[in-house]
């Protein structure tokens, strides 16, 4: 069964970082897919783009980005939204994400993944904004649920709702990350099955999952260490309603060396079966 | 001098989904009161200019929020108030961005310490707030920043960041490899008068009051340091070769050697300028002079093409 867009089940992959460059192009190791951080390949000319024209060349590459800011009341930037255009001509990238959240306002730029507040408002006000980044892509984007530490006051609906109809209104494609899922979950007190079983699953054309930092109080979204056992089950749980699609490991502190991350990433097998 | 290679720094400021770990150390937050436009019902901008406004004031002001006026912006959940809930992303602004200062001047942090680094950063961080997609770029004011700062030295500090950036804008510079003595060869003599040189184009020569890059060295190589070295003024090339980045010290004669050269003038209008810079000397010490400069310029990679 394939995915509502048609995209490929790349199998497992690994978000491709700078402390593994030299091991990827001396040792090309069997790697299904790398996922890049668009962010880090944009305003620059020299050797990040090197790198990764040499990995592009080995390996299936997926462009995930940071600054979007599709829930922004700014403008859409379509400077940014060139370069990205540019920049996934030029990597051959199988397709482009990015998250539900807004990064900035009034020009400013914080360079984190804010919460929306889920409201109709809202709602209607970054599907326009979906629907003309993915005109101006040509190509389905695929949004990720984020991690989220704080709820507004105003929301109306639960983000699954708010996230499924954003999908079906705007036509778009959806990352989702288990692990997130579950940060959420225990930051907002929801169940996280709730949430799996409310989204389209068959908009899903990639997953995430990741460590993360339990505080006792609160969680966040640390992508540090291993993946825990109750989010590999998430996985399993999405993974087997869904229509199949690449998993992909996010590891960005204190990461290990290559061999050890990606040895984590594949541990996915153990939980979507041997599909991928 | 030799040209000294800079540590492998790709890892500059690499972005990430994640929320920076920093962003947990304990600090309580400075707190204000909300503004009037902030009361009644909030539209998603206006919502979106509280939020912005709260995180991105400096954690040690007064933010525009109180513990009751976050109510109507934030729930609180099962274990974390909404103040506590929005200071998460608060701290975690701040973090994300000191982060990416630490990557861009690791030596401006040793000489500073982490303390007045940091506070430094929080300093900057509220004087230039990042507009652009990328982080790339978010440190390029540091430089003159230092020189308006109250610190212990502020001429060095400034001299140490311009090091620092111009390593950083090396890397984001387009690659491009250098001629050798090789493709000199290949060039026939009575063409050389005309000949033109492009220069390395992530090149950019520093002229520096402190000994900064010799600080910057002696920092790599975990050799002791004086706090604050003696001013010595200095001319500094920072510059890319594949995917090594290179600091040479320059002579004047070699400096002006480069520029002149960098600025599209042919080999012979170049060297009349050394020349003429070096009027002051004997006719041999300046033939030898002018023979090392060019020797130095092309064996250090100062150059990528030559135009004929």
């Amino acid at each position: 069964m394939a995915n509502r867009f048609q995209l490929p089940n790349l199998g497992i992959g690994l978000g491709l970082r700078t402390k593994h460059y030299s091991t990827i192009l001396e040792q090309k190791p069997a790697v299904d897919w790398f996922e890049i951080l668009s962010e880090n390949y944009l305003r620059t000319e020299g050797r990040p783009l090197d790198f990764l024209d040499r990995i592009a060349e080995l390996y299936p590459v997926v462009m995930h980005g940071v600054s979007l800011s599709i829930g922004s009341t700014d403008p859409l930037d379509r400077q940014y939204l060139s370069e990205l255009k540019a920049l996934r001509d030029r990597c051959k990238a199988r397709w482009v994400s990015d998250h539900l959240c807004w990064t900035g306002v009034a020009g400013k730029n914080t360079h984190d993944l804010l919460p929306l507040p889920y409201t109709e408002e809202a709602l209607q006000h970054v599907v326009d904004r979906v629907r003309a980044v993915q005109d101006f892509l040509g190509a389905p984007l695929a949004l990720e649920n984020p991690s989220s530490y704080a709820e507004f006051a105003g929301n109306s609906m639960p983000e699954w709702e708010f996230l499924g109809r954003l999908a079906e209104q705007a036509d778009c494609a959806l990352l989702l990350d288990v692990n997130n899922v579950y940060v959420s979950s225990k930051n907002h007190g929801f169940d996280p099955l709730t949430y799996l079983s409310r989204i389209p699953l068959d908009r899903v054309v990639q997953f995430h999952v990741a460590g993360h930092t339990d505080h006792g109080t609160h969680i966040i979204d640390s992508h540090i260490g291993p993946v825990i056992e109750a989010v590999w089950q998430l996985l399993a749980q999405a993974y087997r309603r869904s229509a199949g699609a690449p998993v992909l490991l996010e590891w960005d502190a204190e990461i290990p060396s290559f061999e050890d991350t990606h040895r984590e990433a594949l541990r996915a097998r153990e939980f979507i079966g041997a599909e991928a | 001098m030799n040209r000294q290679a800079t540590v492998d720094a790709l890892g500059l400021h690499e972005r990430a989904s994640a929320t920076p770990e920093r962003a947990e150390s304990a600090r309580p937050p400075a707190l204000g009161s909300a503004p009037s436009w902030t009361e009644g019902k909030l539209d998603l901008r206006a919502q979106q200019q509280w939020f912005a406004a709260i995180i991105s004031t400096p954690q040690d002001e007064p933010a525009p929020v109180d513990a009751r006026s976050a109510t109507r912006l934030i729930t609180s959940s099962a274990t974390l108030s909404p103040l506590e809930r929005i200071d998460i992303y608060r701290r975690g602004y701040h973090a994300r961005l000191i982060e990416c200062l630490v990557d861009d001047y690791p030596v401006l942090q040793y000489a500073l310490g982490e303390d007045a680094f940091e506070a430094l950063s929080r300093r900057y961080i509220a004087r230039y707030p990042s507009g652009a997609p990328s982080l790339n770029y978010f440190g390029r004011h540091m430089a003159e920043f230092c020189r308006a700062e109250p610190l212990p030295e502020p001429g060095f500090a400034a001299d140490l960041a311009a090091l620092e950036w111009a390593i950083v804008l090396s890397i984001h510079s387009p690659t491009a490899e250098a001629i050798g003595f090789e493709d000199l060869g290949q060039v026939a003599s009575e063409r050389w008068p005309a000949a033109r040189f492009r220069v390395n184009p992530s090149l950019r020569i520093l002229r520096l009051e402190y000994p900064a890059n010799a600080y910057l060295q002696a920092y790599r190589q975990g050799q002791p340091m004086p706090a604050v070295p003696g001013a010595r003024p200095t001319s500094v090339a920072v510059y890319r070769t594949g995917r090594s980045v290179w600091r040479l010290e320059l002579e004047p004669a070699m400096v002006t050697l480069v520029e002149s050269l960098g600025s599209g003038v042919p080999l012979e209008a170049g060297l009349s300028q050394v020349q003429a810079s070096l009027a002051h000397e004997t006719e041999q010490e300046i033939a030898k002079k002018i023979a090392h400069c060019f020797q130095h310029s092309v064996s250090s990679g100062l150059f990528s093409a030559i135009l004929l």
